[in-house]
């Protein structure tokens, strides 16, 4: 379990075209061990979305690498990226982007289908089983609490069983109470699956549960809590 | 927690088809909202090119198969104003079982004066040899038709009780003999075969119209021979054999499978009319297709997105998309094509009883499969661009809103499929089109329009672009909607500029067809016509009116009735020409002679002839007849008259003036061609003021001419009017699918237009704009998007109907700027209070609602 399983070297992004170009993330360096739980803190538009987005392969970066579960993004053209994101990373969004037209059970199967997986939906309904809803398999989105709704997502993220677990403020949209039982859900599977995990989040308490905290401030780096220990490096915040 | 490992990520099954069907039938299950106007354009286009090829093979098919029925036999032999020889009489009755029949005007008069024009057909004990004859009450035709008491029984047509009051059981008089009014005619099985009547058909026998002395020489009479051939025998070679043995006969020979060129010209019109309508509905439908895709697309942009972020590539995105839209494409083709199969069976019976052509109506497997084929690439031609961009959604869409919405070129894969699509498209409309040449220029020039209509919005949002910045918030807010990203200005341009044209041309045509036939009277035309007055009573007839209608203008006129044998040596038969002119070679024609050139007509090539010329015949021949006949000064022409064949060098052409009704006839002859022919008079009188419907002038021409025949011209003009109007019905009835599919696609435009809206106008409520303020800037918006759409509705649609009415119809066509504007605008305004109805809805929103959702 030593080796890497995020590496973004000297990655540099920008968004927009022509005047509206917004040069977002900045010479971010960072290598994640495999199975790790990182925070990610900042203020809005700080480029913490940004930067989950760019671990996902779902914006390139203008220069820089960034390799992912032995990896290199760039050598993936668009199909394989999203083949590769079935596979291995699973995402959970703050508003959760559930298909309304489908039960928990297909939403969950979706990936594996999409993987071609024969057992999808005997793997699907374990998975919802996992999260604490294995009486919710027939229920539509709109049937479902909003933390019931996050769980079918986090299942959904999960059921590939992918090496990585990108979260961005999973518990945004969510009472306190639904949001804490969310991410006691978040962690234990993490632990159980050895997952890495890598969560958006403003809530400082939040945060303070990952191993460790990155702090983002205009496209940089500001500050790591634990900077330059084994599962965290980082170059940009040195130079 | 045991869960197994994922397989490889690259697993070839990932895009397999079963699954995109399985995750678009999921995708269902939240119903066909947003599919309506899809489904419904769709099926309206489908329905209405189904519908029209069905209705036309089931006219076209009618013809053939009750072709017998309307010729009342297998060919008939038609002479004018003669009688068949002997000899002829023999020939044809040695060919199968033969039936006579003759045509003619003739006044029918009763004891208190009153007169009218009837139709008379006299028939033989064979009669109807075809089909079956319906009379009320229900009796033995020759019960109604015998002689009692020196009384002649007649069966007449509803209108002769209806309109001219004559009651059945009541005496009248025709020439000078007796009738009795025994039955009413409701049906007759060959009425097709005839011309349009100006009076009530009248039936009788040929012993009764003998008996009524009209019968003169030269008197205006058709007499048909029909015959239904012995088994084995072909119509063709009998025809053959009939013209071989009496070449100067002067036979109109037709068989079952031609009854009336004429008519199957007019079919032919009409159904090239039926074509461009189907066809508008098809494109328009297809706007109303690519509309709604894009508009699919849009809301599914969250599920695309999320498909995505759990692995899907694009290129599976597209398939799902394109499954839903294709099972969605598959229903509003059932439904279209359904639709269209039935329409012919729905027109037999809802106006089966007023439609004056046989329809054979029939399922034809040729145009559902073409409708199924023309569904499928319309389906496909007219989404696959907006279901290519489904490739491209971004998954941060999920992150974050897009500051502003990529308009990205669906890939180049999509673009060849679409352009393979479209060709698909374009080749099988005018490989299965009845008129392919219509077809192609009706495709060439839609393609034209789009084009325009892109370019033009293109412009508009490039000048807006470049607009100074405006003082009022309002013209801002409009001119930065016109150019924005995202902009809605191409596709309401296009919807829009479709919609304007075709309602513009539809209100063209239909003024045209009316202005071609509602002219007001000039002074120069006739107020009545007199037919057969014989040359024998020319001057007593000349001195009747000059004293009943003092000051009237009167103009007598030889006529002879004769048809074409021979165009420069050449059996008329044997030639092709201009379909405009083919009229001229088919039946007979009106015939005259003068010393002088005729009033209303100018020299156009060659010189008149002399007074007093007495060298062989010659002829001077309607300039554009003569061209399209390719006919010049010095060629012959063989006509023939009265069982005559006279053949005459054609001296002149003339250009004739036909607008104002009065005596003009194709062909004029010498005066020494027909000396020695019996022929009767062709009268016009004018009067000062427009005749008055119970002119006692008919009466008194009725009792002291009892051959001649009376028809006031606006009669006759409103019975050719009455054919108009049904025809314009037909038209209106016709294009009222284009022009539903047309407001179903700018509804649908124009909702999608609110939704785009919807952000902005909750956003700009909530910065305190008031709705007053939003609907100015609307109304500015729209008012410079259909101030261009309108100009290009009255220039395409004007176009358009230029050439429908020149080319399909044959009709002069006049530009009728006041009915053009009136159409554009008031179906602008229409579109724009449509769309002001539902922004009012959704400026009557609470922001809270959507900004919770934004």
């Amino acid at each position: 379990m030593d080796e890497a399983a995020i590496i973004l070297d000297d990655v540099d992004l920008s968004l927009g075209r022509g005047a509206a170009r917004v040069h977002i993330l900045k010479q971010i360096s960072i290598t994640i061990k495999r199975g790790a739980a990182i925070g990610l803190t900042g203020p809005s538009g700080s480029g913490k979305s940004t930067l989950l987005m760019a671990m996902a392969g779902l914006e390139r970066p203008d220069s820089g690498r960034i390799e992912i579960d032995a990896t290199d993004l760039k050598a993936l053209d668009e199909d394989a990226l999203a083949r590769f994101r079935g596979a291995r990373i699973g995402i959970v969004f703050q508003s959760f982007h559930l298909i309304p037209t489908m039960t928990a059970l297909e939403n969950v199967a979706i990936p594996l289908e999409l993987a071609g997986i024969e057992a999808a939906f005997a793997r699907a309904a374990a998975e919802l089983s996992a999260v604490g809803l294995e009486g919710r398999l027939g229920h539509y989105p709109a049937e479902l609490s909003g933390g019931e709704q996050q769980r079918v997502a986090l299942a959904r993220a999960l059921a590939p069983n992918p090496a990585i677990l990108l979260a961005d403020e999973p518990t945004g949209n969510l009472d306190e109470e639904a949001g804490a039982g969310v991410i006691d859900v978040i962690f234990a599977l993490k632990r159980a699956r050895g997952t890495t995990l890598v969560l958006v989040t403003h809530d400082a308490a939040l945060a303070a549960r990952c191993d460790r905290v990155i702090a983002l401030r205009s496209g940089r780096i500001e500050t790591a809590d634990q900077p330059l220990v084994a599962e965290i490096l980082v170059k940009g915040a040195c130079r | 927690m045991s869960i197994a490992p994922a397989p490889h990520p690259m697993s070839p099954r990932l895009t397999g088809l079963p699954l995109a069907l399985r995750l678009a039938l999921r995708d269902f299950r939240g119903g066909f909202s947003g599919f309506w106007i899809f489904l419904a354009c769709l099926t309206l286009g489908l329905a209405a090119i189904t519908g029209v090829g069905s209705v036309s093979r089931s006219l076209a098919d009618g013809l053939m198969q009750k072709g017998r029925i309307i010729l009342g036999g297998d060919l008939s032999f038609e002479l004018v104003q003669r009688e068949a020889s002997a000899q002829e009489l023999n020939f044809l009755a040695a060919q199968g079982r033969l039936s006579q029949i003759a045509l003619m005007r003739a006044m029918a008069r009763r004891a208190d004066g009153q007169a009218a024009l009837v139709e008379i057909k006299a028939v033989d004990a064979a009669y109807p040899a075809q089909g079956t004859l319906s009379l009320a009450p229900a009796q033995k035709l020759a019960s109604v038709l015998a002689e009692r008491d020196g009384v002649y029984g007649v069966a007449a047509d509803p209108t002769l009780t209806a309109r001219l009051d004559f009651h059945q059981g009541e005496e009248f008089k025709i020439g000078e003999q007796r009738f009795e009014l025994r039955a009413i005619l409701l049906s007759e099985p060959d009425k097709l075969a005839g011309a349009i009547g100006f009076g009530p058909r009248v039936l009788m026998s040929q012993s009764a119209l003998r008996a009524t002395g009209l019968l003169q020489p030269g008197a205006l009479v058709k007499w048909l021979y029909r015959l239904s051939l012995l088994p084995g025998e072909q119509v063709d070679s009998v025809a053959a054999a009939a013209r071989a043995a009496f070449p100067a006969a002067g036979f109109e020979i037709r068989t079952w499978k031609n009854v009336s060129p004429q008519f199957s010209r007019d079919l032919e019109r009409f159904s090239q009319f039926l074509t461009l309508v189907g066809l508008s509905s098809l494109l328009i439908g297809g706007v109303g297709v690519a509309n709604a895709v894009a508009g699919f697309v849009e809301r599914k942009r969250e599920t695309i997105a999320t498909l995505k972020a759990l692995g899907a590539p694009g290129g599976f995105v597209f398939m799902v998309m394109l499954a839903e839209v294709l099972a969605m494409a598959g229903i509003a083709m059932a439904a279209g094509v359904a639709l269209g199969a039935a329409l012919p069976f729905a027109l037999e019976a809802a106006f089966g009883a007023l439609i004056p052509f046989p329809l054979a109506s029939s399922i034809f497997p040729r145009e559902i499969a073409a409708g199924l084929l023309y569904g499928a690439l319309t389906a496909l031609a007219f989404s696959l661009a907006p279901l290519g961009r489904a490739h491209d959604v971004p998954v941060s869409a999920l992150f974050r809103d897009e500051v502003a919405p990529a308009h990205v070129r669906p890939r180049r894969r999509y673009v060849i499929m679409l352009l393979a699509a479209a060709c698909c498209l374009v080749l099988s409309v005018v490989m299965l089109a009845a008129d392919r040449w219509l077809a192609l220029i009706y495709l060439a020039a839609a393609i034209g329009g789009f084009v325009l209509l892109r370019a033009a919005a293109a412009l508009i949002m490039a000048a807006a672009r470049k607009f100074p910045h405006a003082r009022h918030i309002e013209l801002r807010l409009a001119i930065g909607n016109l150019h924005r990203p995202g902009a809605l200005t191409p596709s309401i341009l296009v919807s829009l500029g479709l919609g304007l044209a075709l309602i513009v041309a539809l209100a063209m045509i239909d003024g045209n067809l009316h202005h071609a036939f509602d002219r007001p009277r000039s002074e120069e035309t006739p107020s009545y016509f007199f037919l057969g007055v014989a040359s024998a009573e020319e001057q007593d007839f000349r001195s009747f009116l000059a004293r009943h209608e003092p000051g009237a203008k009167l103009e007598l006129v030889p006529m002879l009735r004769g048809r074409f044998v021979t165009i420069k040596g050449r059996p008329v038969d044997t030639l092709k020409v201009k379909d405009d002119v083919a009229w001229a070679l088919e039946g007979d024609r009106g015939i005259t002679f003068s010393a002088t050139i005729p009033p209303g007509s100018t020299l156009a090539a060659g010189d008149w002839w002399h007074a007093d010329y007495s060298g062989p015949p010659l002829v001077s021949l309607e300039s554009e007849v003569a061209d399209g006949l390719g006919l010049k000064p010095g060629d012959d022409i063989t006509v023939n008259v009265l069982g005559r064949n006279i053949t005459a060098r054609v001296a002149n052409l003339r250009k004739v003036d036909w607008r104002n009704l009065g005596i003009n006839f194709v062909l004029v002859f010498s005066p020494n061609s027909f000396a020695g022919a019996p022929y009767s008079d062709l009268v016009t009188l004018t009067l000062a003021t427009e005749a008055g419907p119970d002119a006692a002038l008919v009466r008194d021409v009725a009792k002291a001419f009892p051959n001649v025949v009376s028809l006031r011209v606006k009669d006759a003009l409103d019975a050719v009017k009455d054919i108009i109007d049904k025809l314009a019905l037909a038209v209106r009835g016709a294009a009222s699918i284009a022009l539903f599919a047309a407001t179903l696609v700018l509804g649908g435009a124009l909702a999608a237009a609110q939704r785009s809206r919807l952000y902005d106008v909750v956003v700009l409520k909530t910065l305190g704009a008031t709705r007053r303020r939003l609907v100015a800037a609307f109304l500015c918006e729209f008012g410079l998007i259909g101030m261009a759409a309108a100009l290009f509705g009255v220039l395409v649609g004007g176009a358009a109907a230029l050439a429908v009415v020149r080319s399909v119809m044959k009709l002069d066509f006049v530009w009728l700027w006041p009915q053009a504007l009136a159409a554009a605008g008031a179906a602008f305004l229409a579109a724009v209070l449509l769309g002001l109805l539902g922004t009012w809805r959704i400026l009557g929103q609470k922001p809270a609602r959507y900004l919770r959702n934004l």
